[in-house]
């Protein structure tokens, strides 16, 4: 069986892949003997069916919710301090 | 051609920190410079939209720190986001080449990568940000627009419910974070119907009600297609709407000569045309 992130990556770089059928993406998938995870996602078009294989893995998207909504940047006499590592499991458990 | 003699030597314990962008789809966007960045990192922070892009980086290197437990409901990200430059910069003092690695541009709607180049250069590390496919450069080609045919604007939704600002309503306009316009606590990562409701009362007077709107998603896998509904402006309150998504107004009225321009303008042709010379 083909690793899925390997795939998934091999899928975005191929221009005949990146933008296939999911009925021609599904035969590359049964060729590459692809998870069936992998392979229910691209049938029914939902990538949430990952989840079967790697768990739940629902980021919260920075890039959405980075910039802070007003102008005020935060106190600068406050000193940056890094967390305790103990705290926050690093690197990530994902 | 043996590119090896290229190579910048590693023989360094001074610490450096780059931001670079993933991209937006999983394979598709990530440049070979970003790459570049990841792999001769000794330290990758990842702050990705997906969990499967993240596992696609630990690929790329051995040590990849998560920063999204750093994420809490009710937690300001204010702190959060501190709390990230602060890990970062840790390493950079403790002399390590730091990556960080940020979902789409890693300069776009991202505070952190900005404060953290910023102070690291303030206390002489080496220190700078290459750019990502961002999610906006993904609703361009994926929705056809053009942002120099009209003009476009941008904002983050709340910033029109706290702010006084000018709206074009001939250009397009786009507003992100939608899903959580007026969370003044920045404590929360989604807000409800009532709080769109404000934002459309906002909205209607520059357009009609039944103005069309685009809600867009643009695709993290590879797998995927980009979500593309169209709603009138007064049915966005009762849609359900994830914070992901971003928010398109098409124009509402054409763009008007200014024919006081066009004057001044049509007289330095005529100038130029006599073979005067022009002044300003």
């Amino acid at each position: 069986m083909t690793d899925t992130i390997d795939l998934l990556e091999a899928i975005g770089q191929d221009a005949s892949l990146r933008h296939a059928s999911a009925e021609d993406l599904g035969k590359v998938l049964a060729q590459a003997q692809a998870s069936e995870a992998l392979t229910a996602a691209v049938a029914s078009g939902d990538s949430t069916r990952l989840s079967a294989e790697f768990g739940l893995m629902q980021n919260k998207t920075p890039e959405g919710i980075l910039s802070p909504a007003r102008e005020d940047e935060p106190e600068e006499e406050d000193p940056l301090e890094a967390p305790v590592p103990d705290a926050n499991p690093l690197p990530s458990q994902k | 051609m043996d590119t090896s003699a290229l190579t910048h030597s590693n023989n360094t314990c001074r610490g450096s920190l780059a931001c670079v962008g993933m991209g937006m789809t999983l394979g598709s966007h990530l440049t070979p410079l970003a790459r570049s960045h990841i792999e001769r990192a000794d330290v990758v922070f990842a702050a990705l939209s997906d969990g499967i892009v993240e596992k696609w980086l630990q690929r790329l290197h051995p040590d990849v720190r998560s920063l999204q437990p750093y994420y809490q409901e009710g937690k300001s990200r204010l702190k959060t986001y501190r709390e990230w430059v602060a890990l970062i910069m840790a390493e950079v003092r403790a002399g390590k080449r730091v990556c960080g690695v940020f979902y789409g541009h890693p300069g776009i709607f991202a505070w952190s990568p900005h404060k953290a180049i910023e102070m690291a250069r303030a206390e002489g590390y080496e220190a700078h940000m290459e750019p990502g496919i961002s999610a906006e450069d993904c609703l361009y080609a994926d929705l056809g627009i053009d942002p120099g045919r009209f003009g476009c604007q941008h904002f983050e939704a709340s910033q029109l419910l706290f702010y006084e600002r000018r709206i074009d309503p001939a250009g397009y306009l786009v507003l992100w974070q939608v899903g959580l316009v007026g969370d003044w606590s920045l404590a929360r990562f989604q807000t409800g119907p009532a709080y769109r409701q404000v934002l459309v009362d906002r909205l209607s007077q520059d357009y009609p009600l039944d103005h069309e709107v685009i809600v867009y998603r643009g695709a993290t896998l590879p797998i995927e297609k980009p979500r593309v509904r169209r709603v009138a402006l007064c049915d966005l309150p009762n849609i359900p709407l994830t914070v992901e998504e971003t928010v398109v107004l098409p124009p509402a009225e054409p763009l008007r000569l200014n024919l006081a321009m066009r004057e001044r303008l049509d007289a330095l042709d005529a100038l130029e045309k006599a073979g005067k010379e022009v002044q300003a």
